[in-house]
């Protein structure tokens, strides 16, 4: 009887599951019937979020519905320049664009994107029964207009973390070495001077040893924006400085002369402590981007670094690419005393949140086909597998799956922490002018990272030529 | 007549695929330059600023920098690979063991697209894991770090140019000098001429044509240089590498400066007219002048 039972009650589960996913798929059928001669597509930046979408979500699409998805990866310049000027000049190449958090703000300025909560609403024959939006975390919420309405599905969400080698950290030796040069236990750092003093520990233990080791990493490139990222959304919100100093209240004031944080007193020390750690990092940190970082940490290069969460999967887990598999341990970042009980009390932030959505760009001729596509990739049950392929997690649901629990635990809790610490984190500032303010200070950075600039002289020229920009593109009055 | 028509017939599709692709994008940048437009600016439409644009650039200390460092990167690249270009033309006008297989390594770096090139150099020049400062330093004790020195950033693009672009020179070259006459050098060397007055008076002039249509490509290749640039450096450290090219690039697209990137788009376009016209007029026009 009891088996008997067993094996009606599994039918029967079966009989539902079966019945479920096949009105799931009589769903995407019927709906993508009229669009049968449609191709989609797409351009994004060559990720492992994106190329999870080339190779394993847009093939799985196009099985179910006949509608074809081309996928375009490509490099972060290039990728802009092809959906900007699509959508500028109108011509609807593209039906979906990658839009990466710092940008959106920029793209709702020039209306160039769909509305995608209208477009559902406005036609619910296109509605998937597993989509909807109170499925994502809230980092959906950058992707919202004015009108609360969402402007893209979120396709990759992590935040720029704390990492560090736990099994140097681990060391018996090395914690001995550690506790008898600085007289305190070795942990990962809460404090930019607990941070300074692990890192010197360490570049000086790599060197005494003959080894390729150094106390920390630096996204510190002398010609790319990955530096002046690493230095705005990472060090200077640690240090209280936030949104880039810049004070959109205040008639966008940049220097501290018109109510401007970017050259004040707690910029010029978060300035002056991150050269100090470029100093000590490995060679290669005047020539490395994001990229770079996380290839220097997965090479076992590094006792510590801030890495993107991005790169902490395969750093983590990838025995192909690392060589610190199950090494790893995730924390928050160092921080100044009494920012984190200021960012908890909702002033500011103490690092970076990022990632980005698929939009529908405006000129597309095929918003509903698109939409379904959107809707494809935003359901949670593709989620849990993206989530191992490529450490990312937009939908609440994810958290809890059982792959990604076990993926956690060799990230080192690494979605434990985006899920309860998130929140401390935010995205680029809500600037429509963010390339442009970028692109005019960054010249000035990288003639500090080269030392033809003292830190201070230049964080003033900084903030003088910002609210120079500003005042060129008319934001600043 | 019939034979005229005829020909305007068969010239029509290249002239319209010129005239669209070529003209009316260059009448368009003109008509931009003139213009006030960033599709990101509070007021996102464009506006016609006269010659502001213009007036404004004179005064760029960013865009002098680049002006400064892209010249000199010309002088250093274009004089080297003639000169490089030239002795291994000799070289392969002579016979020696191994010369095809010599000739064909030389030339491989011609079928690379500059992309390609400026990752290879990336990868070899990147502190402490690329090949050449390893070497440098485990020889030679040199440091080299293409990421704060600009000296080492500026002179390994040099350098890589050399290595991408001479083979161009050396071939031109060599097929100027295999098509030279035998006979003003037999007649030279009669009279007593030695190899530096061959070279100067016989050689040199003979091949003049070849060598300056050369020199114009190479000219006008190098004030545009930006992919193997923009993969090795960025521009970096600081501006010292940011090219024209590199320049307008990040002007135009990052910035999305569009009125402004076209306004130095035209002025580097008319200094580039100049150059040549310079070295035209310089090189060619005494040769004419003498032949009235």
């Amino acid at each position: 009887m009891n088996y008997a039972l067993k094996v009606g009650v599994s039918a029967l589960a079966l009989s539902i599951a079966s019945t479920a996913a096949y009105a799931d798929d009589a769903f995407w059928k019927k709906a993508a019937e009229p669009y049968q001669d449609v191709t989609l597509h797409g351009v994004t930046e060559s990720t492992p979020p994106s190329n999870y979408i080339r190779e394993v979500l847009a093939p799985q699409f196009e099985e179910l519905t006949g509608i074809r998805v081309d996928i375009e990866t490509t490099s972060w310049d290039q990728m802009y320049d092809k959906a900007i000027k699509d959508m500028e000049v109108g011509t609807g190449i593209y039906d979906m664009v990658f839009i990466e958090q710092d940008i959106v703000y920029s793209y709702l300025s020039r209306n160039f994107l769909t509305d995608t909560t209208k477009l559902l609403a406005d036609n619910p024959s296109l509605k998937a029964p597993t989509y909807s939006e109170d499925n994502f975390t809230t980092f959906a919420d950058y992707f919202r207009g004015e009108n609360g309405d969402l402007y893209g599905v979120p396709m990759e969400a992590f935040i720029k973390i704390y990492l560090y080698r736990t099994d140097l950290f681990n060391d018996p030796e090395i914690k001995e070495a550690f506790k008898a040069e600085t007289g305190r236990e070795l942990k990962p750092a809460k404090t930019h001077e607990e941070y300074g003093e692990i890192a010197r520990f360490f570049t000086k233990w790599g060197k005494d040893h003959d080894m390729d080791l150094w106390g920390t990493t630096a996204q510190a490139h002398t010609g790319h924006p990955a530096s002046f990222y690493e230095y705005f959304e990472s060090i200077a919100p640690t240090y209280g400085v936030y949104n880039w100093g810049i004070d959109a209240d205040n008639n966008y004031a940049a220097t501290v002369e018109h109510g401007g944080k970017m050259n004040s007193p707690e910029a010029k020390k978060a300035l002056k402590w991150w050269l100090s750690m470029r100093d000590i990092a490995p060679p290669e940190s005047n020539a490395s981007t994001w990229t770079e970082v996380g290839t220097t940490f997965g090479a076992g290069r590094v006792a510590q670094g801030l890495v993107y969460g991005e790169n902490a999967g395969w750093i983590a887990a990838d025995e192909s690419k690392s060589l610190v598999v199950g090494k790893v341990g995730v924390a928050l970042p160092p921080l100044e005393d009494g920012i984190l009980e200021e960012v908890e009390n909702g002033k500011g932030y103490i690092g970076y949140y990022d990632g980005g959505a698929f939009g529908i760009p405006s000129p597309s001729k095929n918003k509903e086909a698109a939409m379904l596509f959107l809707q494809y990739i935003g359901q949670d049950e593709v989620q849990p597998d993206w989530a191992v392929a490529a450490p990312r997690v937009t939908n609440k649901a994810t958290y809890d799956d059982p792959k990604v629990q076990e993926m956690n635990k060799e990230l080192g809790g690494y979605y434990d922490l985006l899920r309860d610490k998130g929140y401390l984190f935010a995205g680029a500032p809500a600037y429509p002018f963010h390339a442009q303010v970028r692109e005019a200070v960054s010249p000035i950075l990288y003639e500090i990272l080269t030392g033809d600039l003292d830190p201070d002289t230049g964080l003033d020229q900084m903030a003088a030529k910002a609210e120079a920009e500003l005042t060129d593109l008319g934001y600043r009055k | 007549m019939r034979s005229n028509k005829l020909g305007w017939i068969l010239l029509a599709p290249t002239l319209l695929i010129l005239f669209f692709f070529g003209v009316l994008p260059f009448v368009y940048v003109v008509f931009v330059s003139f213009h006030q437009w960033n599709p990101f600016a509070a007021s996102p439409e464009m506006i016609f600023n006269g010659a502001d644009n213009f007036r404004r650039i004179v005064f760029d200390s960013a865009f002098l920098n680049s002006l400064g460092v892209t010249v000199a990167f010309v002088l250093f690249a274009v004089i080297s690979e003639v000169i490089i270009g030239y002795m291994l033309a000799q070289a392969f006008m002579r016979e020696f063991p191994g010369k095809a297989f010599f000739r064909t390594i030389h030339t491989l770096p011609l079928i690379m697209a500059p992309i390609i090139v400026g990752s290879v150099w990336k990868l070899m020049t990147t502190p402490s894991i690329g090949i050449i400062p390893h070497y440098l330093d485990k020889w030679f004790g040199i440091s080299m770090n293409i990421g704060t020195s600009a000296p080492a950033a500026f002179f390994t693009i040099v350098v890589m140019d050399i290595w991408h672009w001479t083979p161009l020179v050396t071939l031109t070259l060599i097929a100027a000098l295999v098509s030279l006459p035998r006979d003003p050098f037999e007649q030279a060397q009669i009279d007593g001429a030695n190899k530096r007055q061959i070279f100067w008076h016989i050689t040199l002039p003979m091949i003049a044509p070849a060598l300056i249509a050369t020199v114009f490509i190479r000219l006008m290749d190098a004030l545009r240089t930006v992919d193997e640039v923009w993969m090795l450096t960025g521009g970096g450290p600081g501006s010292s590498t940011r090219f024209l090219g590199v320049h307008i690039f990040k002007e135009v697209f990052p910035k999305t400066n569009y009125g402004y990137g076209s306004t130095i788009s035209v002025i580097v376009l008319y200094l580039t007219i100049v150059v040549c016209w310079l070295l035209y007029v310089s090189m060619l026009a005494p040769r004419n002048n003498r032949k009235g």
